[in-house]
């Protein structure tokens, strides 16, 4: 039975391997759950959570092929069923206008990826204060 | 002797009756079958006799005759004249007698008598009826006095010299009628007629402009060639001139042009008389042949035009991709080189942070150097992305406060600022129009500078001014820093050129280049004034 929290949608391994390894370093384990791009999240939203109360949290990289964040974000925040998750967009760096246009889309927050190690368990933390 | 028959008479009292007795004689020597000269010579003969009675004031007679003899037949003028003196007789036969055959001179009761024979020798018979014939010829002859023949011939004269004035007062019509000035010169340049329209269009009489008066009628610029044609021209017999004068017209004062033309008249025996003259208003059409001339200029000048525009246009599109495809570039390559740059950061920070107990020294400082590089590479490709993306079309103009502003900044740079113990003393600044997040990244870059390129030993301090120069705002940043040799600063304000070398001073050289590029797309000015370790002043022109 898939209980994840979190859904993690970014297309580079390094990254995804970060954020478990942080998560491991916390202690923390099983509760990510990762997509490779847009369009396999909502695919992966379709068929495992059909029951949402269960995901707490999306982390959203921009830079994606097939489909990208902005994208992927506006078809989850016009899907009534997952409109009201929250998602966080993780990039790499952002040009203050995409920000802009994020927050519009109706991302909660945004967080540049870590630089270093303890940046990395830092950020680990603050996912998972939006679980249980 | 012959029979001598009278068949006409003339008085001798005055200077009419000579021309009847020279008229007279004439006729009776044709009648005789004398040829012309003959003729002549009798009646000069007969005149020459007459003249010396009538200048003796003496009232002679001339009797015309012929002598019919069967052998020789004469005519004869017998001239009578009362109280002739000898010397007058001898005077006037002096060259008479020469003329004629014969001659005979007598006197009696005071009467001189000359009779002057001319041999005659008629195809025909001299008989009764001839005879007859011939005196009613001199009888039906119109009876004219000597008056009357001479108002005839006064009449005659008259009668052409109206002629001669009404062919001239048409001829003065046609020519006044022509819209052209015809006029005539003589061989020195002189006019001896003109129609009216000379004096129309020029305002001068003829009198004054053969007395000079054709320079103040000829453009100046016109005149030299006027004048060589005009004198030269006609005295070396050329056969017609024609030159384009601009002539003043007396009634407008513009100078318009003109055509004049000469042509040289000769009369009967081909010989040179004068010069008719025609001077024609050609203005218009020359004006038409300018305009006609400048109009295909303009064409062929508005053609290259277009080509020249077509040229730029296809070079500003080219320049337009080029610049398009530069920041294109510069985007991408710094956001994809962000990626790798930020793994390369986080794992040899990992490394350092988590395995530096693994290491040996050497290798810890192998890992730190490799950990700043990384950190370098990642603030070049920040501030080269910053650069990529300040353009045009990411400009939101709005009012700034500049005080404000700078307030932010300082905040923003707190941390470096408490390390350097720094002050930063803002002045009254104005309030601009721009982009609030280009004009937030200008400040921060100076102010960075500013703190960063302080001196070692002294704490920086940092003021911030403003003044009204002409239609900009000035600002200044005025720090007490090393600063830097003013011969370098046009590199300053370039992409990646450093003055100082890495291990004294941190950071890439691209701050200034984004401040420049940021102030010059607000239609603004950066410069800087320094002296060595006397600090540097930053100033910035943003238009009112």
């Amino acid at each position: 039975m898939n209980d994840y929290q979190i859904l993690m949608i970014d297309d580079d391994p390094d990254d995804r391997w970060m954020m478990e390894d942080a998560l491991n370093t916390i202690g923390v384990e099983g509760v990510i759950s990762f997509a490779l791009n847009g369009e396999h999240a909502l695919q992966m939203l379709d068929s495992l959570y059909k029951d949402v109360r269960i995901l707490k949290l999306i982390i959203l990289d921009l830079n994606m092929p097939v489909m990208n964040g902005t994208e992927t974000l506006d078809r989850i925040k016009k899907d009534p069923r997952f409109k009201s998750l929250p998602v966080i967009i993780y990039s790499t760096s952002i040009n203050p206008n995409e920000k802009e246009k994020c927050m519009k889309l109706g991302a909660t927050s945004y967080i540049t990826k870590p630089v270093s190690f303890d940046e990395s368990i830092q950020t680990a933390k603050t996912f998972l204060s939006f679980c249980n | 002797m012959g029979q001598i028959n009278d068949i006409a008479s003339v008085t001798l009292e005055n200077e009419m009756d000579l021309i009847l007795a020279h008229k007279r004689s004439m006729r009776l020597a044709e009648l005789s079958g004398l040829s012309l000269s003959a003729q002549t010579t009798f009646a000069t003969a007969v005149s020459e006799v007459s003249r010396i009675i009538i200048e003796g004031g003496r009232n002679g007679s001339l009797v015309l005759c012929v002598e019919n003899e069967p052998r020789e037949k004469n005519i004869i003028a017998r001239l009578k004249a009362p109280n002739l003196s000898a010397e007058k007789v001898k005077k006037g036969l002096e060259y008479a007698k020469r003329l004629v055959n014969n001659y005979k001179v007598s006197t009696q009761d005071y009467e001189t008598s000359i009779e002057l024979y001319y041999y005659i020798s008629p195809s025909f018979r001299i008989d009764i009826l001839k005879l007859d014939e011939w005196r009613n010829h001199f009888r039906n002859e119109p009876l004219v006095s000597p008056y009357e023949e001479l108002r005839r011939k006064n009449d005659q004269l008259q009668e052409l010299s109206e002629k001669v004035k009404k062919s001239e007062s048409q001829y003065r019509t046609l020519t006044n009628s022509l819209p052209l000035i015809i006029f005539s010169l003589d061989f020195s340049g002189q006019i001896i007629y003109a129609n009216e329209w000379l004096s129309k269009l020029t305002g001068y009489s003829i009198e004054r402009l053969n007395a000079g008066g054709w320079k103040n009628v000829v453009h100046e610029e016109d005149y030299e060639l006027f004048n060589l044609h005009f004198k030269k021209g006609i005295n070396k017999n050329t056969h017609s001139i024609k030159i384009q004068s601009r002539i003043k017209n007396s009634i407008s004062g513009d100078y318009l042009w003109h055509e004049v033309s000469f042509t040289s008249f000769k009369n009967e025996n081909d010989e040179l008389e004068n010069w008719i003259g025609y001077i024609v208003d050609i203005h218009k059409q020359k004006i038409f042949e300018e305009t006609l001339k400048d109009n295909a200029e303009l064409k062929q000048t508005q053609s290259e035009l277009k080509e020249q525009q077509v040229a730029m246009e296809t070079v500003i599109e080219e320049l337009n991709r080029s610049n398009q495809e530069l920041q294109q570039f510069a985007f991408i390559a710094s956001h994809d080189l962000q990626e790798p740059v930020r793994k390369l950061l986080f794992y040899s920070d990992s490394l350092l942070g988590k395995y530096a107990p693994s290491f040996d020294s050497k290798g810890v400082e192998y890992l730190t150097i490799m950990h700043a590089s990384a950190l370098r590479m990642r603030i070049l490709i920040h501030d080269l992305l910053t650069f990529s993306q300040i353009n045009k079309s990411e400009i939101n103009y709005r009012q700034i406060d500049l005080n404000e502003l700078a307030n932010t900044v300082k905040l923003d740079l707190e941390m470096l600022v408490t390390e350097k113990k720094a002050q930063i003393h803002i002045n009254q600044l104005p309030s601009v129009d721009g982009d609030e997040r280009m004009m937030r990244q200008l400040f921060t870059n100076i102010l960075n500078n500013a703190l960063k390129y302080s001196k070692a030993e002294v704490s920086p301090v940092i003021h911030i001014t403003s003044k009204i120069t002409g239609e900009y705002y000035e600002l200044s940043f005025r720090d007490n820093g090393i600063g830097f040799e003013e011969q370098y600063l046009p590199q300053i304000f370039t992409l990646f050129q450093r003055l100082h070398s890495r291990e004294i001073y941190e950071g890439t050289g691209l701050g200034l280049a984004i401040c420049r590029k940021i102030v010059e797309l607000h239609n603004g000015k950066i410069w800087a004034e320094s002296k060595p370790s006397e600090g540097a002043t930053f100033f910035i022109h943003l238009p009112i």
